[in-house]
């Protein structure tokens, strides 16, 4: 493979890992504030022992994706400088804003609340996890503002020797920007959803002592399923309508096209199909109190059903950026031009170094997510804590 | 102006991360030596932990305002500093999957597992500074520096890390003397060097377009105070030492 190809599968890899962390980090983020305010609230004890069990899940998989996000903003100056020498006024500089805006705010604030546990007094700490839920949400819309504008670049002029912003307005309401948001918003709960719900199926399979917590977390997870698989059809509805008027080519590679970018649709929308049947049969099912504990073939579907919310994403992002070739900033700048001038030896070894470190960090992410959702949460009748670390450490 | 004011908000981020950011990378190099037994290290790591997002977020946000405001800048140095951003952003992530894994799994062979990660990537992270710093100290922004100057002073710069993380385990760790005063000995030193080789920048000629710039900056002045208020919060939160009981 020669270097743009080396760059190209190298970032393809980085953000594809670190979307799998990000998807269910920014829908579960969501779920436990919600489950924090309950508790914090209504004093309610299961709440808060959900917020706890629920939150160590969360943490384990926000460490990954933090690590991967950090690979992935290195890499674009890494490998791509001609895009930031290129598009640095518009893309570089909303990338600055989720760095300062939301990301710095966010981390901080999540170091709070994980260490903070039984140090700040619980007000302040539900304060803190809404900050973290909010600035997340930030996060996700300044990094749509980058890749909104490569795929319409709306709101600048070239200039000089690269682009000019010359309309921030319509760069920050671009379309592109604002449908992709409420899609992986949506798209985040409705990981969120099925992963609540399958962990519960397996612990209520197991027949584990904590039927009423998990009969919950399952309703919970179904519930939410549900209404969020239908924002992510509404807002992928608009996105293709979307792309006919702003990007034909990518329409033609999605109707008659033979390559990866149309694969990828298919792929999103047969995934989308059977999590939208299954969620209408859950529906059902949820109804029942009985038969959340007792119907165990139905657990095992739902422990089945935890990859597909990541088939789905990961396929649909296939479809959006592979769509956009030649282009990185459609209409402008070719991916040819955005490579950095790179040697083959310093692609090749960044590349066996970064996808070898996510091999890893995938494996162990896997193996401590499943150690700790196998475990359940905390006796109701908690032992001493350790002393030295946070509670969710 | 708003150029100005834009890498004078880098360089404050640059130091913030330097100043905080060192003391933690600076214990993680020592673990071995702070922490002789796995129950004394499960402490010095119970140290750092508390701290290590809110001070890695600062060289997040210098990286993102260099991408940002400087883009022309960033694109000549980090592909000319290639193979030590890798090495830099590797040994960061495997200093923290040691630091966030730690606590989760097993006693004996998980945390030693981890305690290793933590520092080789923290002696990584120490390392490809120091030689980036070194170069930029003699001059050379596009391309690895070498020579027996730049070995030199990164030996100096290594050892910087080492003594700003002991100074930070003088306040944090039960059992061991030093006060505010060290610390901001070692911070001010770290700073120095940073700032130094800051000056070796030409920061006018690789400006973002001043329409951008009048956006990012003011924005990135609004959301200061939200920004140092979780600061604040964590340091005072975590300014006692951790526990001397260790429990299992």
């Amino acid at each position: 493979m020669d270097v743009l190809e080396l760059a190209r599968l190298q970032f393809a890899l980085t953000a594809g890992a670190h979307f799998l962390f990000v998807a269910l980090t920014l829908g579960l983020a969501t779920v436990i504030a919600v489950l924090q305010t309950r508790a914090t609230v209504g004093r309610s004890a299961i709440h808060a022992r959900m917020t706890r069990f629920w939150g160590r899940l969360y943490v384990i998989n926000y460490a990954m994706g933090i690590v991967t996000g950090l690979v992935m903003e290195f890499q674009l100056g890494l490998s791509w400088s001609g895009l930031t020498h290129f598009a640095g006024n518009v893309v570089g500089a909303s990338l600055a804003m989720e760095t300062l805006v939301a990301f710095f705010v966010e981390s901080t604030f999540l170091g709070l609340w994980v260490f903070g546990w039984d140090k700040l007094n619980r007000w302040a700490h539900l304060a803190a996890i809404w900050v973290v839920t909010l600035t997340a949400y930030a996060s996700a819309y300044w990094i749509l503002v980058a890749n909104g504008f490569m795929q319409n670049p709306v709101g600048a002029a070239p200039g000089g020797d690269g682009l000019r912003l010359t309309d921030a307005a319509a760069v920050l309401t671009n379309p592109s920007t604002l449908h992709a948001f409420w899609h992986v918003l949506t798209g985040a709960l409705v990981t969120a959803g099925f992963f609540l719900a399958g962990v519960s199926a397996w612990h209520l399979l197991r027949r584990t002592p904590e039927a009423e917590f998990f009969g919950r977390s399952l309703r919970i997870g179904v519930l939410i399923a549900g209404p969020a698989l239908f924002g992510s059809a509404v807002t992928g509805g608009l996105q293709l309508q979307l792309i006919q008027d702003i990007q034909p080519h990518k329409w033609a590679e999605f109707s008659e096209g033979s390559g990866a970018a149309r694969v990828g649709a298919l792929l999103m929308l047969v995934t989308y199909a059977a999590m939208f049947f299954f969620s209408l049969l859950n529906a059902l099912l949820a109804l029942s109190r009985r038969v959340i504990v007792t119907a165990h073939l139905w657990h095992v579907a739902l422990i089945a059903a935890i990859p597909l919310p990541y088939v789905a994403m990961i396929s649909g992002w296939v479809f959006r950026e592979v769509g956009r070739q030649p282009w990185v900033v459609d209409g402008l700048l070719t991916t040819q031009d955005a490579v950095s001038d790179l040697s083959p030896s310093a692609i090749r070894f960044s590349f066996v170094t970064f996808v070898t470190a996510f091999a890893v960090l995938i494996a162990v992410n896997t193996w401590l997510l499943a150690r700790q959702a196998r475990r359940g949460p905390d006796p109701v009748a908690p032992g001493p804590e350790p002393v030295t670390q946070g509670v969710l450490v | 102006m708003t150029e100005t004011l834009a890498a004078a908000l880098l360089g404050f981020f640059a130091l913030g991360y330097f100043m905080l950011g060192g003391a933690d990378i600076g214990v993680g190099m020592m673990l071995p030596f702070l922490g002789r037994d796995g129950d004394r290290r499960r402490l010095v790591v119970a140290a750092i932990v508390p701290f290590f997002l809110a001070n890695e977020v600062w060289l997040v946000a210098t990286a993102g305002l260099l991408i940002g405001a400087f883009p022309a800048l960033e694109a000549q140095l980090f592909p000319g500093l290639f193979p030590l951003i890798v090495a830099l952003v590797t040994g960061w992530i495997v200093r923290d999957m040691g630091l966030w894994s730690r606590e989760r799994a097993g006693a004996r062979v998980w945390p030693a597992i981890c305690d290793a990660a933590v520092t080789l990537g923290s002696w990584t992270v120490a390392g490809a500074w120091a030689w980036i710093l070194a170069g930029l100290l003699t001059g050379v922004t596009d391309d690895v520096a070498g020579g027996p100057a730049v070995a030199l002073l990164a030996a100096v710069v290594v050892a910087l890390f080492a003594l700003h993380g002991l100074s930070f385990a003088g306040l944090r760790l039960p059992g061991r003397t030093g006060g505010r005063s060290r610390f901001a000995v070692t911070a001010a030193a770290l700073a120095g060097v940073v700032l130094a080789a800051g000056a070796r920048l030409d920061f006018a000629a690789s400006a973002a377009d001043d329409a951008t710039l009048r956006l990012l900056v003011p924005a990135v002045a609004a959301m200061l105070p939200l920004l140092l208020i979780g600061q604040v919060l964590t340091w005072r939160l975590f300014r006692h030492r951790v526990a001397g009981r260790v429990s299992a």
